[in-house]
């Protein structure tokens, strides 16, 4: 069977199954089942006990649990009124207002986390609440938080960079200070389109608090100390040696802890709500990540992605046009499988052609990791679509349909970056 | 019945949720034993396993609280009969796949017993004692489905509203 | 006609894949295309630890494995992680002679057949410290990454730290670990000169992969093609082990022009990791039992 039949079978009984009302995870595995039953040499069964073993057992994935569980206790503590009451003053005057917590709360917490997911469930748990309570229209938040949480990747630490940096021979070091000026225009993209949105739809921008004189405002800024704290403890366990990248996600749930004690918001019930909650939000990922590591155990046998990737370096192109035909290729692929198996299955093949194409291996990086972003909320495999419809109950059509004004910012992003490879390149240059 | 089963979900869920604590402490004993310059070594492959746990304990609580997710477009907006059909086959399908899980899950842990699997870190566990973990998870999942499909089968079955979209709406 | 899945931990830029690449491709050429192997490299398909159990179980025909991780499963696959006790590559070939038989027996129990197998550049130490004695290693923040390397921590008085392969990059840059022990080769790749500066070249051991076959797929083969099969494994050995040391030398040239110091470990320090080795081949010997004993005296045997 040729490979166009292969996908498009394949294609027909994801959609037919997720269309259906399987649950996804479930969905995931049992595409992976047929295709693996079908189209290769070997049986499923012992291959998929082993690989989901194996990638839910994982030390690298720790950090997810963590994150989601410190996301549960902040929620039930007063940091996110505080942290509002500490940034309103100042986005106040901004088109938008509020409407940039997310991306803000984001872009902070992005250099604490590595991964889309944990940021995406960490600031949504304390953000969405509370702009909802204050009349904030939940598409353009819900749409916001979703893009912005890819953010997680871009700015370091980052696991997808850490993947593509030994899979590709780069610098991870190099590749972490890379991302550091992307990160802050795409999140500057993201802001900007805020603001235009806010300007076209004044009636949907609950109004201004009252206005503040600088003293005034910067006395509110107060509220502002437990998340920097906070923060602060997570960066500074990191830069410090104290903890890996990994490590400090348990210090962050410490420090939550702490935090919630002092703000006298812990009890046994507050902490077994949280700890109940985390481990069911978790469990809910885990669940789907189980699915897509079998789906993509089962095309690492089919060789589909190999292929295509084979094909598109078989093309010949330009350079400009590489990059186009990649960017298309990796958005396709990013529809059905998660950012570190589409890093996995395709480098070996696609690097030498970008080598030969004479591309800086850090800008490509770069590349990749937004691409990978814009995986994360494509439907239908796109992790933070996953949580939020985990933590709103929102259909996931309806999440990927007020998200999809981010992914055509991050689209922007990438040829921003082709006519300008200095914004990942320039940092790294003057290690 | 009815309640040895609420029971069994609710008993292994709070067997994820120590997994959970499980893997805080593990992480935190691997940066202060470093502090201390004691050595205790495996804590990252414990927590590794208490992390597997933690996912797959709780699956058929998560289930019974409607918090596994899914695509209801179509469903929604079915009523009566119709609905009951897909919910039939949605579920059918699942439990089939739960079954899947299930029987491969609780085969892996028994192979590796066989063959002597052992974890090839510092810890040095023989791997089929926290595979048990994922084993039991999926079994009791495989019950909660059965359970599920029989409730919808008999016209009982009630959807829990998510509580963690109240949180949020 | 046969195709076969081969499933290696390593990137695709490594020698050793890029060995298992030719390999596939003589294969193909010397049965005619009657045998055909797809190389998955950077556990794309399976993880480092899985992929003895996999093909073990079948789940991919054959695979590439590092033997020395399944040493707890039985001491004897560990033998060349013995540190100090094969400390060149003719030594370690020798290791290899005398390892071999046991491995054929084992694997062969385990319904697998070793196909060959080919070592890794020597092991040295990396620290910015300057090493004159064991007893400048005292306080070292190691990187304990092996029951082995975590035990030799444990015997000079270093402190053994648990930093994952993906995680040691930024371990270095913030000094959670300021020390550990790999090759040249290795450290290259993780651009270890970026953060410490100096490279004992102490030879301490050296590791091999192996490439192992499922003993069911290879029986289900004809003969002629077992037989080129076996032809292509032992031509990919004697190439391995070759560009194992080509590998060795391009590595410590590029960590040199990184600004990296090769040091050749003064007598002091050689003398008292030999000790360290003494006590360690001794505690392997008692885990290890009687077959253990036979294989070091094997390979001691002039
Ligand atoms: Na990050
Ligand atoms: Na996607």
């Amino acid at each position: 069977m040729s490979d166009v039949a292969i996908t498009s079978l394949l294609m027909v009984v994801l959609f037919a199954l997720l269309g259906s009302g399987v649950w996804i995870g479930l969905t995931l595995a049992g595409v992976a089942w047929i295709g693996m039953q079908m189209f290769s040499s070997r049986p499923a069964g012992d291959a998929m006990a082993i690989t989901v073993w194996g990638a839910a057992s994982s030390w690298t994935l720790t950090a997810l649990p963590l994150f989601v569980w410190m996301g549960e206790i902040l929620f039930r503590t007063k940091l996110s009124e505080s942290m509002f009451r500490g940034l309103a003053p100042w986005v106040n005057r901004l088109p938008g207002r509020l409407l940039h917590t997310n991306v803000i709360g984001c872009t902070i917490f992005a250099a604490v986390s590595g991964s889309s997911a944990a940021t995406c469930a960490t600031i949504g748990k304390m953000t969405l609440p509370e702009l909802a309570r204050r009349g904030y229209p939940e598409d353009i938040t819900i749409g916001s938080l979703a893009g912005a949480g890819t953010l997680g990747l871009l700015i370091p630490p980052s696991i997808i960079m850490i993947v593509y940096g030994v899979t590709a021979d780069v610098s991870i070091a190099r590749l972490f200070v890379a991302g550091i000026l992307p990160g802050i225009v795409l999140a500057s993209l993201f802001s900007g389109y805020l603001a235009v949105w806010a300007t076209m739809n004044r009636d949907r921008v609950p109004p201004p608090d009252a206005a503040m004189t600088l003293r005034e405002k910067l006395f509110e800024s107060r509220h502002l100390i437990p998340v920097v704290l906070l923060i602060g403890a997570v960066l500074g366990s990191i830069y410090s040696g104290f903890a890996t990248a990994t490590e400090a996600a348990a210090v962050g749930v410490a420090g939550s802890l702490i935090l919630s004690g002092v703000q006298r918001s812990l009890n046994w019930a507050t902490f077994r709500d949280s700890l109940l909650g985390a481990t069911r939000l978790y469990c809910m990922i885990a669940l789907i990540l189980a699915g897509a590591q079998f789906l993509t155990l089962a095309m690492g046998y089919i060789g589909l992605p190999r292929h295509l990737a084979e094909f598109v370096t078989e093309l010949g192109l330009s350079p400009f046009m590489l990059i186009l035909a990649l960017a298309v290729f990796y958005i396709i692929l990013g529809c059905f499988l998660d950012g570190i198996s589409m890093v996995v299955l395709t480098m070996g093949v696609i690097l030498p052609t970008v080598q030969a194409a004479h591309i800086d291996l850090v800008w490509f990086g770069i590349f990749i990791v937004i691409v990978v972003e814009m995986a994360q909320i494509t439907p239908p495999v796109g992790f933070n679509l996953f949580v939020l419809q985990g933590m709103t109950g929102k259909e996931i059509t309806w999440i990927a349909r007020v998200t999809l004004p981010f992914f055509f910012l991050m689209c922007g992003m990438v040829l921003l970056l082709w006519f300008f490879p200095q914004l990942a390149t320039w940092m790294p240059s003057r290690m | 019945m009815r309640r040895a089963l609420d029971f069994l979900y609710d008993a292994c869920a709070w067997l994820a949720a120590i997994a959970m604590i499980g893997v805080l402490a593990m992480v935190l004993a691997s940066i202060v034993t470093r502090q201390l310059g004691i050595n205790f070594q495996g804590t990252d492959a414990y927590a590794g396993y208490s992390m597997a746990c933690a996912g797959f304990l709780a699956l058929a609580h998560t289930l019974k609280h409607n918090e596994h997710i899914r695509v209801t477009l179509v469903l929604g907006r079915l009523q009566g009969r119709a609905r009951h059909a897909l919910e039939m086959w949605a579920l059918s399908a699942a439990t089939l796949l739960a079954l899947l899980f299930a029987f491969y899950a609780v085969r892996l842990a028994w192979q590796s017993h066989v063959i002597n699997d052992i974890s090839t870190g510092n810890d040095a566990t023989p791997l089929w004692l926290p595979q048990l973990g994922m084993a039991l998870g999926a079994v009791v999942l495989l019950i909660a489905f059965m359970d599920e499909w029989w409730l919808e089968f008999t016209g009982r079955r009630v959807v829990k509203e998510s509580e963690e979209a109240l949180h949020n709406e | 006609q046969a195709k076969w899945d081969l499933p290696a931990a390593y990137p695709a830029s490594n020698f050793h894949t890029e060995n298992l690449m030719h390999f596939a491709g003589e294969v193909d050429k010397a049965t005619g295309g009657k045998l055909k192997i797809t190389v998955h490299p950077n556990a794309s398909l399976y993880k480092a630890p899985e992929i003895k159990r996999a093909v073990q179980q079948g789940q991919a025909q054959i695979g590439e494995i590092l033997l020395v991780n399944f040493q707890n499963e039985w001491q004897l696959y560990g033998a060349d992680g013995i540190p100090f006790l094969a400390d060149s590559y003719e030594a370690s070939m020798k290791l290899y002679k005398a390892q071999k038989p046991f491995l054929d027996k084992k694997l062969g129990e385990q319904g697998m057949m070793l196909l060959y197998a080919v070592a890794w550049p020597p092991q040295g130490i990396y620290t910015n410290r300057t090493l004159n004695s064991a007893a400048d290693m005292k306080g070292l923040k190691w990187r304990a990454y092996s029951p082995a390397t975590a035990r030799i921590a444990e015997l000079v008085g270093a402190q053994p730290v648990t930093v994952q392969a993906a995680e040691l990059s930024q371990a270095l840059a913030t000094g959670v670990v300021d020390s550990y022990m790999s090759s040249g080769s290795t450290g290259y790749d993780t651009k270890t000169y970026e953060h410490l500066k100096k490279w004992y070249d102490t030879q301490a051991w050296l590791p091999k992969n192996a490439v192992i076959v499922n003993k069911a797929a290879f029986n289900a083969l004809d003969k002629p093609t077992q037989d080129a099969l076996l032809k292509a494994a032992a031509e990919a050995e004697t190439r391995g082990w070759a560009a194992s040391k080509a590998e060795n030398a391009r590595t410590i040239g590029l960590l040199k022009q990184n600004g990296m110091e090769i040091v050749a470990p003064p007598a002091q320090l050689k003398a008292d990791l030999k000790k360290v080795g003494d006590t360690m081949l001794k505690e392997w010997l008692e885990k290890a039992g009687p077959e253990g004993k036979q294989l070091i005296d094997a390979y001691m045997k002039p």
